[in-house]
């Protein structure tokens, strides 16, 4: 009998906040502001000050400031993201990632589109038609770059100086100078094999054919597949001849590469701000260059990019607000605060960026003996990603027959593309 | 006999609703933040769902995909393998301690530093540890001075690395249960112990028959305390090497925050997350079940 009750009890509560739950659901509306403190959600809390920074120029450009929310775990910011848009509070503004991940929010319309936004930047030369694709889906535009970052390759100046190594202009060179290096005991490359497990892998499959890199995205070439085989078994001789850093050491990349532990380090060109947190100058300890493709017979020279969108919530309270921010975001004034403040490139050629190897980076790239593609990170669907990472942070650290390892990605990706059709 | 009339309450009557009243606030905080994710739970763990739209049901499939997955068997593995250890090295040694110190003046000072670990949250043991273990770190250097340069990669290799988080654990949990066992032996009376004495028994004999059979109660707590702990070992595992190389340190708790959190996988991150609950649940009724059914025979 007292039991029956108590059950009774609980099954009313559990009803009674179910409805509660109910009603908190559902999106607020746009209040129509234009100007104002813009709430505003990142996942890269470190860069929170330079957002501050930034407001100082918002306010005089748009009479716009950023309250900014910084989260520095990405699978928490996630999930906040996701679970914000069941509620009245989806956020004015937020960054988020490129390729399937933003697919998966505009498939469920969740993402105001910004196609006006960037017919303008476009006609005004603010923005390639290149980057335009990374934002399009079913031909409308969503969001705005945050920033981009290419991959190149870090060295360390003085172990070049000291070993009489030029910049390598050819995968040879790049072989050539590993050889050298690791001949005088040095460690050639830096790696890890947690998360970042994926550059090496992704330069060496685009750097032989774009066209096969780009396969693996869309589940047209499998993992299995004897070419990728082979760029797995080269990346395994150069692990047999040491020339890979210890895979489990827990220095910060940027003290590594300063104190010598490693010569190079493949990294996005965001990692000038590390290397001269670690107290490296530009251009004169540290240096940077685009790595070689691994086929010479390529006509351009592939270059990872990586760019990180702004998004706005298409049923936020701050719609309007956040549309604005983002036109503005664009323009030359906004994207040369934003190149000094995060000390990066700018996707905005008419920006000006103050760090001279940067800039000549941008102007480099932009020039015709190059071409540019997603990163491996942003390209590659969740849970493929997810596996792979893994899978190649186990190769990284026991390295042997490649085979088991792709096989288990291409497991996943089988799976993977099934669930799609 | 007292003058009431039919319609008034009784103060037993009275009694029971201001009694009502007052559980009710507490009764609807447990199903609100108890009961009702529980159900939510469940109810996500037969569908599919990314956080985004609508949950979609399908029926039994998440569990089948989760026993399909080798992985999930790894993940089964390395968690038995946390349950075997921590119940051998930090229940052990804090056993050990315990029984050499609780007779001895001052013996607080010296199980107190055991202790004071005990102070750090799990991310921050897993810090410490990292630093210590990582490739490189202040343990191989300590070993390189003493001459020691081929050392083992504490956190690269299976099952290794599961071993050494294990013993990282334990330097947090030794002292902890050190106290509880204390406790346990000063609680036994003075007279079994002396008669035991009189008796002839020291050392191994004293303990196995008289002290191992008086702690009872108390490692029956220790003991439950420790595999339930176990079986949710995530802090630890997730600062130190986020469950990898590839998946090989994973434990269950990982895997279901790998699919849930990394993956987007609502669904199956559930299904994972009820199977843990029933496990660890089943462990720890049938475990005092059966230890308490039996506490008069021991």
């Amino acid at each position: 009998m007292r039991s029956r009750r108590i059950t009774l009890g609980v099954a009313a509560a559990v009803a009674a906040s179910l409805v509660l739950a109910a009603c908190g659901s559902g999106g607020g509306d746009d209040d129509g502001a234009k100007t104002g403190t813009l709430d505003f959600y990142t996942n890269k809390a470190a860069w929170e000050p330079d957002f501050d920074e930034l407001n100082a120029t918002s306010k005089t450009g748009v009479n716009i400031d950023l309250n900014t929310t910084g989260y520095s775990d990405a699978a928490q910011y996630d999930a906040f993201i996701r679970q914000s848009f069941r509620t009245d509070k989806s956020p004015g503004l937020f960054t988020w990632q490129t390729g399937p991940s933003l697919g998966e929010l505009v498939d469920e319309g969740l993402i105001a589109e910004t196609t006006d936004i960037w017919t303008k930047a476009v006609n005004e030369g603010w923005i390639s038609e290149d980057l335009r694709n990374t934002y399009t889906f079913g031909g409308k535009q969503y969001c705005v770059p945050m920033n981009i970052a290419y991959w190149v390759m870090y060295y360390n100046k003085n172990i070049f100086a000291e070993q009489k190594i030029e910049v390598p202009a050819t995968w040879d060179d790049l072989n050539a100078a590993a050889d050298k290096l690791k001949g005088a005991g040095i460690t050639p490359y830096y790696q890890t094999s947690t998360l970042f497990t994926f550059p090496w892998f992704q330069q060496m499959v685009a750097g032989t054919d774009p066209a096969l890199y780009k396969g693996l995205a869309t589940g047209e070439v499998k993992y299995t597949d004897p070419r990728i085989v082979s760029v797995m078994e080269t990346w395994r001789d150069q692990q047999e001849k040491g020339w890979f850093s210890d895979a489990g050491s827990t220095v910060d990349p940027a003290v590594g590469l300063k104190q010598g532990d490693y010569a190079m380090i493949n990294f996005g060109s965001f990692f000038n701000g590390s290397l001269d947190g670690a107290g490296m100058v530009s251009g004169e300890d540290y240096g940077m260059f685009v790595i070689p493709a691994t086929n010479p017979g390529l006509a351009k020279t592939p270059v990872a990019v990586e760019s990180g969108p702004l998004c706005v919530a298409e049923n936020s309270s701050q719609k309007t607000l956040g549309m604005a921010y983002s036109e503005w975001w664009m323009s030359p004034d906004a994207q040369t605060a934003w190149s000094k403040a995060r000390g990066d490139v700018a996707f905005n050629p008419k920006a000006t960026v103050n760090d001279p190897m940067l800039k000549e980076l941008g102007t480099t790239i932009a020039g015709g003996a190059y071409e540019t593609y997603d990163r491996y990170y942003e390209t590659t669907p969740t849970p493929i990603l997810t596996v792979a990472l893994e899978q190649f942070g186990a190769f990284i650290a026991n390295p042997g027959d490649p085979l088991p390892f792709l096989e288990a990605i291409q497991a996943e990706a089988d799976k993977y593309w099934a669930d799609q059709e | 006999m007292t003058d009431k009339t039919p319609t008034a309450k009784t103060p037993g009557q009275r009694y029971r609703w201001s009694a009502r009243g007052f559980i009710a606030p507490g009764v609807f905080l447990v199903a609100v933040l108890l009961y009702l994710p529980l159900l939510w739970t469940t109810f996500l763990s037969f569908t599919d769902y990314n956080g985004l739209g609508d949950p979609e049901w399908i029926g039994i499939e998440n569990y089948v995909e989760m026993f399909d997955d080798p992985q999930f068997i790894g993940s089964v593995l390395n968690t038995l393998l946390w349950v075997g250890g921590t119940l051998l090295v930090p229940v052990g040694i804090g056993l050990g301690v315990a029984l050499l110190t609780w007779n001895l003046k001052g013996g607080v000072w010296l199980r107190l530093p055991f202790l004071i670990p005990y102070a750090l949250s799990g991310i921050g043991v897993a810090v410490i540890w990292s630093f210590i273990l990582g490739s490189n770190g202040a343990l191989d250097q300590a070993l390189a001075a003493f001459g020691i340069a081929d050392t083992p990669r504490w956190l690269v290799d299976s099952p290794l690395n599961t071993v050494v988080m294990i013993l990282a654990t334990s330097w947090q949990a030794v002292g902890v249960n050190a106290l509880l066992f204390t406790i346990g032996l000063q609680s036994i009376p003075k007279e079994p112990l002396e008669a035991a004495k009189l008796d002839g028994a020291t050392g191994f004999r004293l303990f196995r028959s008289i002290l191992w059979p008086m702690l009872r109660p108390l490692t029956v707590v220790v003991i439950g305390l420790s595999i339930v702990a176990s079986l949710k070992t995530f802090d630890i595992v997730q600062g130190m090497t986020k469950g990898g190389p590839g998946r090989s340190s994973e434990t269950l708790a990982l895997t279901m925050y790998r699919e849930t959190f990394v993956n987007s996988e609502y669904g199956l991150g559930s299904a994972i997350a009820v199977f843990l609950t029933i496990v660890t649940l089943a462990a720890a009724i049938l475990y005092l079940r059966q230890q308490l059914s039996s506490k008069n025979e021991g």
